[in-house]
């Protein structure tokens, strides 16, 4: 019995070790280089913006600073809606991880389109189904085969200017409201239809 | 005379017995009445489709019929538990879009998790009292169509506090987890009851994963109709809220309290040993053993509950599942339940046939421990398919730990039985909301630390039970008590009540349950032969 208790203890040990997988080729963040410059302009200065309704005025290039052909390697520009610090807070499925294929911090997409030297610029609403949050604009160049090798952002490197929140709707309903009381009155009421009857049942019963 | 329930002669492995197993005894003089199934007990058979005791209760367990009143009151019983399990879970799955439309931080997820399963603490103990006054069929109906509306009502909430909210009150039907169990005790005989109940908790608990399959294909279909997810998944609560009303109304119309009829027809003439209410909980609290199988239930039913909140998030985040997939990976933890935890009922009156109440206790120990290793394990797992295993295997432990804990429940106490198993059902309750607010309400843990923490806190929560000592049939290190009165079983069932209750011959039914259980002898009880000891009382009248 102790001997059996022993091996499987070791067995539970042993498969908790975590393999060593090979390493492979990652994106990483803080490789990119930052020559992008992204700026975001709404259309409604100074409010929340609201989702669904708010437009915004997305414009990104290369930096003046970069250097020559060092966007060689662009083939796409991938522009995404970030949350800010303010939004991760204690919620770990937002997390920003170095890695960037398991990092969380972007997971809303707002436009790809291939790379052009010139300026390009979007007007785009804000998405419907864009959570109630706090965010900044990031814009990934990626290369051929899709790994990014370059971004830049609408806001600074700490994440701490030019963020701008959205409201996201509410996802309530009046019609979801009515059905919602309809039902539960006619829950309460058949319980007490069937109480009332059963006790009138009863009551004649014991007149009998 | 008191005619009693147990009155098969033979051993018994009662395993899994039930809640609040108040014997309704009664001497059948009963009104005729056309909906009440009133008939003379000279003549118990004629009207039943299964063979019946004396007391009407079926000796056949046959889960393919719908057989009016004893099929027909398992089915329904069951089911309901199921429907309340499905409501109660059923934010689980959609937390991912919850979370955002509401805005959520894990603390606030974690603490609706909590006050998901706390409400049931009380409701749990209030439904014992509910059923014995109104009978299983109202029970089970007020639970049902009384937090129907706050199923409904997720379609008001629209943050953290209205989500606890609805969550806390939705909770509260986890009550019919005694009504169900009590409504099967009240409709099939001593002997086969274990394996009745281990079915009707096990496949209620089944709820818990079946609506992680269900939400996210109804919050998926609702999409397809065009409405923006956060409209969605409030629409998709509407699904278990009709299935709790329509369960309702079948409860009360197809259903019936007792074998003879329903309890408000029913002349409660000749009904004898009414017990006090402050005695009953008395003898409960005062034991011992209670309490270590309060804590034992909070770390087997209390982990199985929280996983049933925690698991589906796991996978969408950790491994990057679409909600839909996430949901089928937990579907299969509740799921086991099908077969686990009856099981582990088996598995306890197997192990008590050959060691006595040694073999559950230790079988009871064994499971659990075994479980929570897996849970650690799962924890630790950072590829899917281990997890996943990892997942099945601490299913499979925990929840024939469930099934192992009410094969020895029984037997704590004769006179407060109801009680105890109500107590250790709400100990399952409160051990999953300790399990939440330290584990998962933070951002202290990760989620899979969480995990193998909580399964390091269950093997040291299952620990006591090496404590349980039982004077006639000793612990898991003890021998039974070598002394001459001591050793007997009628000596400890004897001591809950007092000599003036003797005297007036109110314990025969636990003398009755005594002899009966010297099956927890094992082996040893077919060779041990003690003749039934005069008990003093005074001559049956």
């Amino acid at each position: 019995m102790a001997v059996q208790t022993f091996l499987f203890a070791s067995l539970i040990i042993f498969s908790s070790i975590e393999s060593n997988h090979g390493a492979t080729e990652v994106s990483l963040f803080t490789n990119l280089e930052n020559s992008l410059e992204v700026t975001a302009k709404p259309t409604r200065v100074g409010v929340v913006w609201e989702a669904g309704k708010d437009i915004v005025r997305i414009t990104w290039m290369l930096k003046s600073s970069a250097k020559v052909n060092d966007d060689a390697a662009f083939k796409t520009v991938e522009v995404k809606l970030c949350y800010a610090p303010i939004s991760q807070v204690d919620r770990p499925w937002r997390k920003t991880h170095n890695e960037l294929s398991r990092d969380r911090s972007c997971p809303h997409k707002i436009v790809s389109k291939p790379y052009d030297k010139i300026p390009q610029s979007l007007n785009w609403t804000v998405d419907r189904e864009t959570p109630t949050g706090t965010y900044f604009i990031r814009a990934y160049g990626t290369d051929v085969n899709g790994y990014e090798v370059a971004y830049g952002q609408s806001s600074d490197a700490e994440k701490t200017t030019n963020l701008f929140s959205v409201e996201g709707i509410s996802g309530r309903h009046t019609s979801l409201d009515i059905a919602s009381i309809c039902f539960s009155v006619f829950s309460f009421g058949s319980l007490l239809v069937f109480l009332v009857k059963e006790k009138r049942k009863a009551k004649l019963q014991q007149r009998k | 005379m008191a005619p009693n329930h147990s009155n098969e002669n033979g051993s018994i492995g009662i395993s899994l017995h039930g809640v609040t197993a108040r014997e309704q005894i009664f001497s059948f003089s009963v009104e005729d009445a056309p909906w009440s199934q009133a008939i003379r007990s000279d003549d118990p058979t004629a009207k039943f489709a299964l063979p019946v005791d004396s007391e009407h209760r079926a000796k056949v367990f046959k889960p393919l019929s719908f057989a009016k009143p004893h099929m027909r009151a398992f089915h329904l019983g069951w089911i309901s538990f199921f429907t309340c399990f499905i409501s109660t879970f059923a934010a689980a799955p959609l937390v991912p879009v919850i979370r955002d439309n509401l805005d959520l931080t894990k603390t606030d997820i974690g603490n609706a998790g909590v006050a998901s399963v706390s409400g049931a603490i009380f409701s749990r103990l209030a439904m014992g009292a509910v059923c014995d006054l109104l009978g299983a069929r109202y029970g089970t109906a007020f639970s049902l169509m009384l937090s129907a509306p706050a199923v409904f009502s997720m379609s008001f909430v629209a943050d953290a506090g209205s989500y606890l909210a609805v969550r806390f009150m939705i909770g509260f039907c986890l009550a019919t987890f005694v009504s169900c169990q009590y409504w099967t005790s009240v409709m099939f005989t001593g002997k086969i009851i274990g394996l009745v109940n281990g079915c009707a908790g096990g496949w209620g608990d089944m709820g818990g994963g079946v609506t992680q399959l269900l939400m996210p294909m109804v919050f998926h279909v609702i999409k397809l109709t065009g409405a923006t997810p956060f409209t969605a998944w409030r629409f998709a609560f509407f699904i278990p809220g009709f299935l709790q009303i329509i369960m309702g109304i079948l409860v009360l119309t197809l259903g019936q309290d007792l074998p003879d009829g329903n309890l408000s027809t029913l002349q409660k003439s000749g009904q004898v040993s009414k017990d006090k209410f402050s005695k009953v909980f008395w003898f409960a609290v005062k034991n011992y053993r209670t309490w270590i199988l309060f804590v034992l239930y909070g770390f087997s039913m209390g982990v199985e509950l929280t996983i049933n909140n925690v698991i589906s998030g796991y996978f969408y985040d950790r491994f990057n599942l679409t909600l839909h997939t996430a949901g089928i990976v937990a579907a299969s933890f509740g799921m086991a339940n099908f077969f686990a935890r009856p099981f582990g009922g088996y598995a306890s009156d197997v192990a008590a046939r050959l060691f006595g109440m040694r073999g559950r206790l230790w079988t009871l120990w064994i499971l659990q421990t075994v479980g929570a290793l897996f849970c650690i394990w799962l924890g630790r797992a950072s590829s899917l398919p281990i997890a996943i295993l990892a997942m099945m295997l601490f299913s499979v432990g925990t929840q024939a730990a469930c099934g192992a804990l009410f094969g020895v429940a029984p037997f704590v106490s004769r006179r407060s039985l109801g009680l105890i198993s109500g107590l250790t059902g709400a100990g399952g309750n409160f051990g999953s909301g300790v399990t939440q607010l330290v584990f998962f309400s933070s951002s202290r843990f990760s989620t899979a630390e969480g995990l193998s923490l909580m399964g390091v806190m269950a093997v040291v929560c299952t620990i006591p039970v090496a404590f349980i000592h039982f004077p006639q049939w000793g612990s898991m290190f003890l021998r039974p008590s070598q002394h001459e009165e001591r050793s007997k079983e009628e000596h400890y069932y004897g001591g809950e009540w007092t000599e003036e209750e003797k005297s007036l011959g109110l314990h025969e039914g636990s003398i009755k349950f005594a002899e009966n259980s010297r099956s927890e002898r094992g082996r040893k009880a077919v060779l041990a032969d003690i003749p039934t000891p005069e008990t003093g009382s005074p001559a049956h009248v």
